[in-house]
């Protein structure tokens, strides 16, 4: 009860602070106090809130659905951490949580700068309170009692003193196809405990748990900065939308300047935590699948990337007097950037991927549903009826022309082309809601031109001198970077073998943007290190693009069986599985497989990976073990593991399972099993012999034979009788039968192909791969976060000018 | 003349056409009615349930897992995924399956298992008779 109270009021201060924002803009005189108390006392309940709601999880109050369905009591304080945004009620709260802070730093900016807060304000405001409404008692919300929906919870997770209770009787049910039972948590149940004087907390002493895939050092820090990197965009748009409202369009850039790099270095390394998961826990083989939720969070990003070029051109070009260039293009993209984010949520969110990502989000039902289009389509309409509504103003300010070779022109283009990027994944990903969907091969064809592009104009542009260059200056200045260039294309082609022409061409653009970048840092590092920021970011972006080049289109992987004791040579290595033991409490078995350089001399190391059948989704699960170094990792991923014990003598040949009537084909031939041959009942109760099996029809080479494939039990024990059909070369072995479902297990193989009588040995099959030069990757995008923030704090001082 | 509208414009162009037919060739759809899945030889993204009365088989030597499937309406088709199990098979609610169907068989490339207790939960249907 107390935590819906606390959002319900929070959502009152934020509509109250934002209408008194409002009554400021239009002049009202004593207004602007009381809407920034309200938006701090909206701050101060949301912090309760979240605070609150983490209390609830670390003390495992398990009477509220959320703590019940993403926790448990044998989670780590860590993972119990992550259990706040586990479930969409969390997250939003998460997000509304980040949101709210970031708010409070807003303020005390914008209330320093001229007339700016309320107008700002009123906007940013407008943004909590749909959060606010997200996660109120009508929709998402965290703080919603176990027994307000009807949920059925398995009895393992009940206090046993209560289970045979008479009063329970009514509220267990029976699902048929499991054979398990389960209580029905209700209203009707709650008044029954509160009646004999149970409190819900005793009742239920377990929950569900968190899902395994969440529960590593990753997902305790990639979704907090994700989403701060969401709430961040919500600020560029609020500074466009408060110069539309004044219609002065001067100050805006050098303000929210600040705000959108900050913005753009957090949700930049928000994205890389998300893939550096996806790589090292997920077992993808990769950092980046182009799943919708991944693509859901790059969209904003390219979209924020691509308003910081022109941003930079309006600022510059405002020297000479009047607003500057690109004006529309700024405002434009400063607010798809949030309305993307927006977008995604709603695309996430709503179901209506339900079949196109990993991350199985379920429809939300349909208020939440019709409340994230509304959400979307206030801020679209909001922001892109403001900038009609302004056009003609806007088109009447344009400036004169530009020259062909100048720094403008350099930044516009880059600006379209990460544009272009952006509307490449949007309208991918948005694809599924007209139940079409595209390979990621649309992604990554598309995305090697436009990636060569962006790599020539990230060296190009900054050999350009703003208004206007000479072609003689530009030769001379990019001496050094060509020169290099040429010496890297020669080595990676004679070295490296990289033969791909795109390849190339997307490694020598990188490699040409890295030396101009490069040479330029080297030159002002003695000097205004506060100016480095461009350069390092550019620096970063070729790495990262190298390290795709290297990691993707270079990766070499194979599967491979590794039976105990046998090194095996594969990709410049030899492995060889050593031993397994289990970790964890029993739950979890790591696989230990020692890795050798080359052919086997030299120093081994021993890689890890880890399989484990999880309790909580009753699944196989799977982690890779990574051989991390510079130049190159190493990649192995568990497939299965046979432990040898129960093969003894297996015949060579395929498992077949079947079930009366079900048709398979095998090694060519037809197989039905038409009848089950049923064992003498009583004969088998009393522990006499007796036999059972399966009556088979296989047709092979237009011949159809009826054989019985048998189990004996006899005084020396069980026997498998296996059956030989010469013509059709077929070995028919039975290797387990179950009287109850009749289901028949079988191993056919060749009959010219001999019975290994050998003895049965340990497999682990792995996916084994090298990734080279994926460190690059990791590094690029470290290095571009760093200089997003060596610009943000340039761009700060800049802020008061 | 305006140099950023002939820079902009032709990125705009080209990639606009590049996009058009990248996107045309390199579509799936999605299908849920397996009599349309059996009657095509396009690449398709099948959506359909596993059908658990009937076992599935793990092909060590050329590395297949096969498996049932049926959609809503009932109709049954046999999926050969080329690949190990998936994690979460056994406990998927529904399955993506992406391939072609082909003699008989659907051969899957990729396949996509949807977890009931991944984030939402949804046993109440199953529990409630």
């Amino acid at each position: 009860m107390a935590g819906s109270i606390l959002i319900t009021l929070a959502l009152a201060f934020s509509i109250f602070s934002m209408v008194m924002y409002f009554f400021t803009y239009r002049g009202a005189k004593n207004t602007l106090n009381i809407a920034r108390m309200s938006y701090h006392a909206m701050a101060m309940l949301v912090i309760i809130a979240s605070a609150f709601l983490m209390y609830l999880i670390i003390t495992h109050q398990y009477q509220y659905e959320y703590v019940y369905s993403y926790s448990n009591d044998d989670l780590p304080f860590g993972f119990l951490l992550s259990t706040f945004w586990a479930g969409q009620q969390g997250s939003f709260m998460l997000w509304l949580f980040v949101t709210a802070l970031i708010g409070v730093f807003l303020q005390s900016y914008t209330g320093k700068r001229d007339d700016l807060e309320p107008r700002v304000m009123m906007f940013f405001t407008l943004s909590t309170t749909f959060l606010l409404a997200m996660v109120s008692p009508l929709m998402k919300n965290p703080f919603a009692y176990i027994w307000a929906e009807p949920m059925f919870l398995e009895t393992a997770k009940i206090n046993s003193i209560y289970l045979n209770s008479a009063f329970m009787q009514n509220f267990m049910f029976n699902d048929p196809n499991s054979g398990q039972t389960f209580v029905k948590m209700s209203k009707d149940l709650y008044a029954t405990l509160q009646g004999a004087g149970i409190s819900v907390n005793q009742f239920i002493i377990h929950g569900k748990g968190l899902n395994p895939l969440l529960q590593n050092f990753w997902m305790q820090i990639h979704p907090p900065i994700l989403f701060a990197g969401f709430a961040m965009t919500t600020v560029p748009f609020s500074f466009a939308m408060a110069a539309l409202l004044k219609n002065d369009y001067k100050d805006w850039v050098r303000q929210s300047f600040p705000w959108i790099l900050a913005g753009s270095g957090i949700l930049g390394l928000g994205i890389m935590l998300g893939g550096y998961w996806a790589y090292g826990v997920l077992g993808w083989g990769g950092y980046w699948a182009w799943d919708p939720v991944e693509n859901a969070s790059l969209v904003p990003w390219l979209i924020s990337v691509a308003g910081i070029h022109t941003m930079i051109v309006q600022r510059k070009t405002q020297a000479k007097g009047g607003m500057g260039k690109f004006v529309k293009t700024n405002l434009l993209l400063s607010i798809l950037a949030y309305v993307m984010v927006l977008y995604s949520t709603f695309l996430t969110r709503s179901g209506v991927l339900g079949d196109a990502s990993v991350h199985s989000f379920v429809d939300p039902g349909a208020i939440v549903y019709l409340f994230l289009i509304i959400f979307v389509g206030t801020f679209l309409l909001l922001g892109v009826g403001m900038i009609i509504y302004r056009w003609r103003y806007l088109e009447s300010q344009i400036v004169d022309e530009e020259s062909l070779l100048a720094r403008e022109l350099a930044l516009f283009t880059a600006t379209v082309t990460l544009g272009a990027s952006a509307l490449i994944v949007a309208v991918g990903t948005s694809a599924p809601i007209f139940k079409q969907s595209v390979e990621t091969r649309f992604y990554n064809e598309m995305h090697v031109p436009l990636a060569i592009i962006i790599g020539l104009l990230n060296g190009f542009s900054f050999l350009l001198k703003w208004r206007h260059s000479s072609g003689e200056d530009i030769l001379k200045k990019s001496k050094f970077s060509l020169i290099a260039t040429g010496v890297f294309a020669l080595l990676i082609i004679l070295f490296g073998k990289v033969y791909d022409v795109m390849m190339i061409l997307l490694s020598v653009s990188a490699a040409f943007a890295f030396f101009v970048n490069a040479e330029i840092a080297y030159k002002i590092f003695t000097g205004n290190k506060k100016m480095l920021g461009a350069y390092i970011a550019h620096i970063g972006f070729s790495l990262f693009i190298l390290g795709v080049v290297g990691s993707s289109a270079y990766s070499k992987q194979v599967e491979v069986d590794l039976t105990k004791g046998k090194p095996v040579q594969i990709l410049g290595h030899t492995l060889e599985f050593t031993s397994y033991n289990p970790i964890e409490n029993n739950t979890k078995y790591e696989f230990n497989v020692s890795v050798k350089d080359g052919d086997g001399k030299g120093e081994a190391r021993v890689i890890k990976p880890i399989m484990f059948i999880s309790a909580f989704n009753n699944s196989l699960m799977r982690e890779p073990d990574i051989l991390e170094g510079f130049t190159k990792d190493f990649y192995i991923s568990p497939l299965s593991y046979e432990d040898g014990s129960n093969i003894e003598n297996k015949p060579q040949g395929n498992a077949v399972t079947l079930m009366p009537n079900e048709k398979t084909s095998v090694e060519g031939a037809q197989l039905t099993y038409t009848d089950f041959i049923k064992p003498d009942m009583s004969v088998m109760m009393g522990g006499g012999n007796f036999q059972m099996g399966a009556k088979l029809t296989v047709t092979k080479n237009g011949k159809t034979e009826t054989i019985e494939a048998l189990m004996k039990k006899s005084e020396q024990g069980v026997t498998f009788v296996p059956v030989e059909l010469k013509d059709a070369d077929l070995r028919i072995e039975l290797t387990k039968i179950d009287p109850t479902s009749k289901k028949a297990e079988l191993i056919v193989g060749k009959l010219s192909m001999p019975v290994v009588t050998t003895q049965p040995a340990e497999v682990l099959a792995v996916n084994a791969s090298t990734k080279p030069f994926i460190s690059l990757v990791w590094i690029g995008v470290a290095v571009v976060v760093i200089g997003f923030f060596v610009s943000t704090l340039r761009r700060l001082k800049e802020s008061w000018a | 003349m305006k140099n950023k509208y002939i820079f902009g414009g032709v990125i705009a162009v080209v990639f606009l056409g590049m996009m058009i037919f990248l996107f045309t060739k390199s579509n799936i759809q999605y299908e849920s009615d397996f009599d349309k899945v059996m009657s095509s030889d396009r690449t398709i993204k099948a959506t359909g349930s596993w059908v658990k009365e009937k076992s599935y088989e793990v092909n060590k030597s050329d590395r297949t897992f096969a498996f049932y499937m049926k959609d809503a309406a009932g109709h049954e088709m046999k999926v050969i995924y080329a690949g190990t199990i998936p994690n979460n098979f056994e406990s998927a609610q529904s399955i993506v399956v992406t391939g072609q169907y082909k003699n008989g068989n659907f051969h899957a490339k990729d396949i996509l298992t949807k977890c009931p207790s991944k984030y939402q939960d949804k046993q109440s249907a199953a529990a409630n008779s």
